[in-house]
């Protein structure tokens, strides 16, 4: 599995655990990461580029650090 | 509050409009007021000038109409060309009393050039003999014919007439002589105007010690000491607190001079000041003209706080009504078009944006709204999310 699809899991379960919009949480985190999290799947490919985009963008709407 | 934020800009323009708007209208209120005080103060010394002119020319028009009677009485003139001071005394006296009520304060008889002693005076008949030698008893022993103006003597300013005082064949047999003390002026100016006034005499001409011993017949205090170029013969103020000059009363201009305003406790004076001139044309006092302008200064003042609270009120329901119409018509719309956005970007394929408006906005969330159904179609034909 890619680094993205680990990434799209751990915002997903951290979504789910913090009862949180899942549809405007995961627009703020694609909006700011440049990138769908509904077209990241385990074969999607890791560009270094992207994956430090989701990071950071994670790491700015829900203050997780992956 | 963040700075790059419409809303914060538009709050901090009209803020700034607001601070302009009161600062402007303090601006303009004081100079209003500081151009009508001006305008008052013009108005007190060219006023009160015109009436010292006025009454200048009333007691000289009254004295001359006495004094004009009086040579075409037989006994006073007899009695007069006959040296006889006690008969003369005795037909002048009633009259003097009634004339001192009407204001004339000295009335002097003087023996003929060339000693012009002074023979009688009704307001001190104990004191004559003496020489005085003032400008008009020259100029009425050059003319002989009636002289009028103001005249300076060691304890006080007067305006005076001298006419002759002819025998039954025509010669002059000495001369009579009315005055009126310039200070009586003032009192009646106060009463016409209600502005207050100071008569100032330039200490050169006027005696220290006599004007030590005048205030002390008249029981007054001694004020020589109190300025340092003139003294005040005559005030209508209760204090002098209000009669200040600094400057030299001779440079003073012909047509007056207007002074600073000032505040003393809660009033607000303007003052200004006329030059006296004696009968030789030299300036040896001049008027102090003090206008006590709270009354507009107050009414100035009120306009100024109704306009201030006015501007502050207007301009804060403007405010108001601003950030509501920009909130309405543009802040809150574009926030639903971002929730919007981001919803697509999140999964949320069948948000819509409406759009009720066709204005600037509206035309945005059209635009919006139609990329996001080319959006929305796009990913209907991605394979993978068909499965999602």
């Amino acid at each position: 599995m890619s680094k993205l699809y680990d990434l799209k899991v751990l915002i997903e379960n951290k979504i789910k655990a913090d009862g949180l919009d899942a549809v405007a949480v995961k627009g703020k985190i694609g909006l700011r990461s440049g990138r769908m999290l509904a077209f990241i799947s385990p074969d999607t490919p890791d560009e270094p580029a992207a994956v430090a985009k989701l990071r950071q963008a994670a790491k700015e709407v829900l203050n997780i650090n992956a | 509050m963040k700075w790059n934020l419409i809303r914060t800009k538009v709050l901090a323009a009209l803020l700034a409009c607001l601070v302009v708007g009161v600062g402007g209208i303090l601006a303009l209120t004081s100079y209003s007021f500081s151009r009508n005080s001006q305008a008052l103060a013009v108005e007190s010394v060219s006023g009160a000038q015109k009436l010292f002119t006025i009454l200048e020319a009333r007691e000289i028009s009254k004295m001359t109409s006495v004094s004009e009677a009086l040579v075409a009485n037989p006994q006073v003139r007899d009695a007069f060309v006959a040296r006889d001071r006690p008969r003369l005394l005795e037909f002048t006296a009633p009259l003097y009393s009634k004339l001192k009520s009407e204001g004339i304060t000295n009335w002097m008889f003087h023996t003929p050039e060339p000693d012009m002693a002074v023979f009688l005076r009704l307001h001190a008949p104990a004191k004559f003999g003496d020489r005085l030698d003032r400008f008009l008893d020259k100029e009425v022993v050059r003319t002989h014919a009636m002289v009028a103006g103001n005249e300076l003597a060691k304890a006080g300013f007067a305006v005076r007439i001298l006419r002759p005082v002819n025998d039954a064949h025509g010669s002059v047999a000495g001369y009579v002589e009315f005055g009126e003390e310039l200070g009586q002026f003032i009192h009646a100016m106060k009463s016409q105007t209600g502005d207050d006034y100071g008569l100032l005499l330039s200490k050169k001409f006027v005696d220290k010690q006599f004007w030590a011993d005048s205030n002390a017949q008249w029981k007054r205090r001694d004020n020589w000491n109190d300025n340092p170029d003139f003294v005040v013969a005559d005030n209508t103020t209760a204090t002098g607190n209000i009669i200040k000059f600094q400057g030299d009363l001779a440079s003073t201009p012909a047509e007056g001079k207007v002074l600073e305003r000032i505040h003393d406790g809660d009033s607000v004076y303007v003052r200004g000041i006329f030059p006296i001139r004696d009968a030789s044309g030299n300036t040896v006092g001049a008027m102090f003209v003090v206008r006590d302008i709270s009354s507009v200064y107050q009414a100035m003042r009120h306009t100024r706080n109704v306009l201030v609270l006015l501007i502050v009120v207007s301009l804060s329901l403007g405010m108001a009504l601003v950030l509501m119409l920009l909130n309405s018509l543009v802040f809150r719309r574009l926030q639903h078009i971002i929730a919007i956005a981001t919803c697509v970007v999140g999964g949320d394929y069948e948000s819509e944006i409406p759009s009720g408006a066709d204005d600037e906005v509206g035309q945005l969330e059209q635009l919006f709204e139609q990329f996001r159904r080319v959006f929305v179609h796009l990913l209907s034909c991605i394979p993978e999310l068909q499965e999602k």
